[in-house]
């Protein structure tokens, strides 16, 4: 069965939920992080308001997460439920429930300025989808009845405010869940609990229900009626509701915001005398009819509890089918008049702005900028992905007064770079050094020293800007031990030692220190680096720099020997060295060293060297950002030492925006 | 035909009624296009409090609570800034924000918006050009998890860092031209409830000692990229938060650029937010 559902903003507030078992914020909060901010994975297109069906499963934890988004809303509907289990109806429910939601509380969610939501007696329809196809999945037999029965013990209990005096043998064993239930209730209602454990196919619960359905046979058709009508509607709606109390109508009539206009007055009142919770003036007035069912409240769920689902069945296939109709016949619309009419203040709106922006308006510009990215040597499918996201999201959006279109989206896609450049926590390499190699005195973390390795394929420049980060450490006083981790290459270790000495010279009077730590040729280079590190730990370095023997992506062997040198290093920060140059396979290298490490570690950063040498055609940043999701955090832009520099996506957005 | 050309005539000549309507045109058509566009954004002249602070601190929790003055609502992480408008009371009328929450809250009140955004780090951008907008922005609230800032100091401090160094550079640029009004910081030390909260006076004393390295640790830092060489001293001075040179950082620094701090524990899930409401309502 499925563990929890729920219907939350962008904005990050649950406005409805349902809980099965409870499951861990932390699930749903990192499928969203993954999911919509960081887009890992290259889920491109997770933002559409496409079917479940099409929306790449998220498995986290044991669990998996469907879900569905509404864009123009902003809401997302997630369901989540054990992997073990498979559960082939969910996606239908999952895009049921969007439609049915979206339907009836659609206006309120377009609300600017509120989160508030008044969707209590969305339980019935949730309970209502959640039978149906349960049940249609199910093998014919007593369950969908069970079912029934229990989801309208539900609605009856939910109905009776905070403490409902429930029958014994239906307590529900998920109070303690219930707090979490607690939805947008508004200031003056009494908190609705929404007792929510019934789990459909509980054997024992609904046998009480049946048992306890019994005595109430013998109700008089109209109090049967009555408690018909009140079962439904949940004791916490208010505002809307309250309004139509005073001038009631006849007959169940839905209104905009999915109240049963005459039922909930019923309703309302009812729960007032019972709870005594609200005092208001008018329910005074009917309480003496309300006592009267007061008396039989108690279980006429049964034959109640048949009339509601029948009227709710109706309402909910009348919604999903004028939905599927929509979605059908919406193609054909507007003549040659119209659409004329359109063009002509299409361009108005153009020049002056707040016009809505559609596909076809979209269509030649986002071309074109994707054809900008690909002239600063962003790769196609990078420049692709971001046109359609940009594409998206400005779909069905106004412009701005005075805002053209091209206007529109070069800002919209300055956002979107931003987004994607941005790195999830910035980096403060020397603060970082010093958090471990001068732990707080209050903590127990013993000072150990900072450890950073670079890899890279050939040629890329990695012994020279391992060199570079250690200049700038010694100019901060560190004392840095650089380690041959090139076993491979002849002359490499020489190379280093060259670099280690001029270094030496550099900072001799800013009172770093550095020293070589080699073992020749021919060894282990995931030994090397695990005996360097204990060296250093032991001398009391502050600064671990590994430099290793660049490699070709492609190479099975030598990049299957990474995953052991991340193992024996443990370094805090691997960092790939990458070339800014136009036209090579950056993407391709990027994703395999990124892949390389085993399990549960991937590269922390990238160093992006020969920015001098590009211009403005500092694409390749964004196509293996784009590829790998991990940051790029230090520009190479020289030959000197010091031409090293932390890299700003500002500079880099405005470089890949520039025209020229 | 003929009739129009009559009336052409007749619009042409000079007359005093031609000229009335004609002057009445030039006046009135500007009034009313302002009219039109100012109603058209309605919310852009409310004064605004801006809720600023890591991911998980417990900002929308704290936008909900206050919208609805009984509980706060389930959250998750936040993608999208969410404004909220909420009401305070300007002649003491309404004590709590639990009253100010009620649509017949008695005495009169002043609207003001509160302004939740995303913590998270690839979405702050939003948030910090909130602070250097034009608008009328009348306090900053700045959430942490006083429960867990042990392990997130380092996280948290950084961005109060970049929040403090905006509100210094504010205050800054005004100096040449009309000095913007003060914007003040509360530091909301959330979740008191948890046996592991650190009471307000830590909280402060920690920040104030990562701050001051955080502080060492930049002035030191690698340039950034697009930086040029020649920038680089002015730049120094700039980046530097609150007195420049001094040894130690400490809150009270904040006051020569016209920003007062204050640390104020509190609990969210316990309602225990009075204290921030009241800091809030000083401001609006
Ligand atoms: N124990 C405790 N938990 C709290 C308190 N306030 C908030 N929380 C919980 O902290 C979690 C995160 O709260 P949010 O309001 O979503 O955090 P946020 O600051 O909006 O986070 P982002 O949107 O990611 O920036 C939620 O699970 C809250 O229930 C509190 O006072 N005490
Ligand atoms: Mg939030």
């Amino acid at each position: 069965m499925l563990d929890t559902f729920e219907i939350l903003t962008t904005s990050g507030v649950v406005v409805w939920s349902r809980s099965y078992a409870a499951v861990s914020p932390s699930i749903v909060n990192s499928f969203i992080t993954d999911v919509f901010i960081e887009e890992k994975g290259a889920i491109a297109g997770a933002k559409d308001d496409q079917p479940t069906a099409s929306n790449p499963p998220y498995r986290a934890d044991q669990h998996t997460l469907k879900w569905t988004f509404s864009k123009e809303l902003g809401v997302i509907f997630v369901a989540v439920y054990r992997s073990l289990l498979h559960l082939s109806w969910i996606d239908k429910l999952v895009d049921n429930l969007k439609t049915i939601f979206v339907d009836l509380y659609g206006d309120q969610l377009k609300k600017p300025n509120t989160t508030l939501v008044h969707c209590h007696k969305f339980d019935e329809y949730f309970d209502q989808q959640v039978r149906q196809l349960e049940s249609s999945a199910a093998v014919k037999g007593s369950q969908p009845s069970a079912a029934a029965l229990v989801s309208d013990d539900e609605a009856v209990s939910g109905n009776l405010g905070d403490e409902p005096p429930l029958p014994p043998g239906l307590k529900h064993r998920s109070i303690a869940q219930n707090g979490a239930q607690e939805l947008p209730s508004t200031t003056e209602s009494t908190p609705v609990v929404t007792p929510s454990n019934s789990r459909p196919s509980t054997p024992g619960t609904s046998h009480l229900v049946v048992g306890k359905g019994g005595p109430m046979a013998k109700m008089s058709r109209r109090a049967r009626k009555m408690q018909n009508t009140s079962a439904p509607a949940s004791s916490g709606d208010e505002g809307p509701a309250r309004k139509a109390k005073k001038a009631p109508k006849k007959g169940r009539k839905w209104n905009a915001d999915g109240y049963a206009s005459e039922e909930d007055d019923v309703q309302l009142d009812y729960s007032a005398a019972a709870n005594a919770a609200t005092s208001e003036s008018e329910a005074e007035g009917r309480s003496t009819a309300m006592e009267s069912i007061d008396s039989s409240t108690w279980g006429t769920k049964t034959s109640k509890g048949q009339f509601v689902l029948k009227d709710l069945d109706d309402e909910v296939n009348d919604i999903l089918a004028s939905a599927q109709a929509k979605s059908t016949g919406s193609s054909s619309s507007g003549g040659l008049v119209n659409s004329g009419f359109s063009t002509i203040s299409g361009l108005f709106r153009n020049v002056v702005g707040g016009k809505t922006l559609t596909k076809e308006d979209l269509r030649k510009p986002m071309d074109g900028m994707k054809e900008h990215l690909i002239k600063k040597n962003v790769a196609p499918e990078a420049a692709v992905r971001l046109r359609d996201s940009v594409e998206h999201e400005l779909i069905g959006l106004k412009t701005g007064s005075f805002e053209s279109i091209d206007a529109r989206i070069a800002k919209a896609m300055e956002a979107s770079l931003t987004k994607m450049l941005t790195p999830t926590s910035s980096l403060d390499l020397l603060r970082e050094v010093d958090a471990v190699t001068r732990p707080s005195t209050f903590s127990s973390v013993k000072p150990r020293p900072y450890v950073i390795s670079v890899v890279g394929v050939n040629g890329v420049g990695k012994s020279t800007n391992l060199s570079k980060i250690c200049f700038f450490l010694l100019e901060n006083k560190y004392k840095v031990l650089v380690v041959a981790g090139d076993t491979f290459r002849s002359g490499a270790v020489e190379q280093l030692k060259v670099h280690v000495r001029n270094l030496k010279e550099l900072t001799q009077r800013e009172g770093g220190k550095v020293e070589l730590f080699e073992k020749g040729y021919g060894g282990d280079a995931a030994t090397v680096a695990r005996d360097a590190v204990r060296t250093a730990s032991n001398e009391g370095f502050d600064v671990v720099l590994i430099d290793t023997a660049g490699r070709r992506h492609n190479d099975q062997r030598l990049m299957s020997n990474l995953e052991k040198f991340a193992k024996f290093a443990n370094p805090d920060k691997i960092l790939m060295v990458g070339e800014a140059l136009v036209g090579n396979d950056s993407v391709a290298q990027a994703q395999n060293f990124n892949a390389s490490f085993g399990q549960g570690r991937t590269l922390d950063g990238f160093i992006i060297s020969k920015c001098d040498t590009v211009g403005d055609m500092v694409g390749t940043i964004v196509s293996i950002v784009h590829a790998t999701n991990v940051p790029v955090l230090f520009v190479g832009v020289g030959q000197h030492y010091e031409d090293i520099r932390s890299f700003s996506v500002k500079w880099a957005v405005k470089k890949l925006l520039s025209n020229n | 035909m003929d009739d129009l050309k009559h009336y052409l005539e007749y619009i042409l000549t000079p007359s005093t009624p031609v000229f009335v309507v004609g002057a009445l045109i030039v006046l009135l058509v500007p009034i009313l296009v302002h009219f039109y566009i100012s109603s058209a954004t309605p919310y852009t002249n409310l004064p605004s409090i801006l809720l600023i602070g890591p991911p998980g601190a417990g900002k929308t929790s704290l936008l909900t609570l206050l919208e609805r003055g009984d509980n706060a609502v389930p959250t998750h992480t936040s993608q999208i800034t969410q404004s909220v408008e909420l009401t305070v009371s300007t002649d003491g009328g309404i004590q709590s924000f639990r009253d100010a929450a009620r649509d017949d809250a008695p005495g009169s009140h002043k609207k003001f918006m509160l302004v939740d955004t995303p913590g998270h780090g690839k979405l702050r951008e939003s948030a910090m050009a909130k602070i250097n907008a034009n608008d009328p922005l009348k306090g900053v609230v700045f959430v942490l998890d006083a429960s867990a800032l042990d392990e997130n100091l380092q996280a948290t401090a950084n961005y109060l860092f970049d929040v403090l160094l905006a509100l210094q550079k504010r205050m800054g640029v005004g100096k040449t031209s009309k000095a913007p009004h003060a914007v003040h910081l509360l530091l909301a030390a959330n979740k008191a409830d948890l046996f592991t909260a650190l009471p307000a006076s830590l909280v402060k004393s920690n920040l104030e000692a990562e701050l001051g390295r955080i502080r060492q640790s930049r002035s030191k830092g690698l340039k950034a990229s697009g930086v040029a060489v020649g920038e680089m001293d002015d730049e120094d001075n700039e980046d530097w938060l609150g007195e420049y040179g001094a040894e130690k950082f400490a809150f009270s620094q904040m006051r020569e650029f016209d920003v007062e701090v204050d640390v104020v524990g509190g609990s969210v899930l316990e309602g225990k937010v009075d204290k921030w409401w009241d800091w809030i309502s000083e401001r609006v």
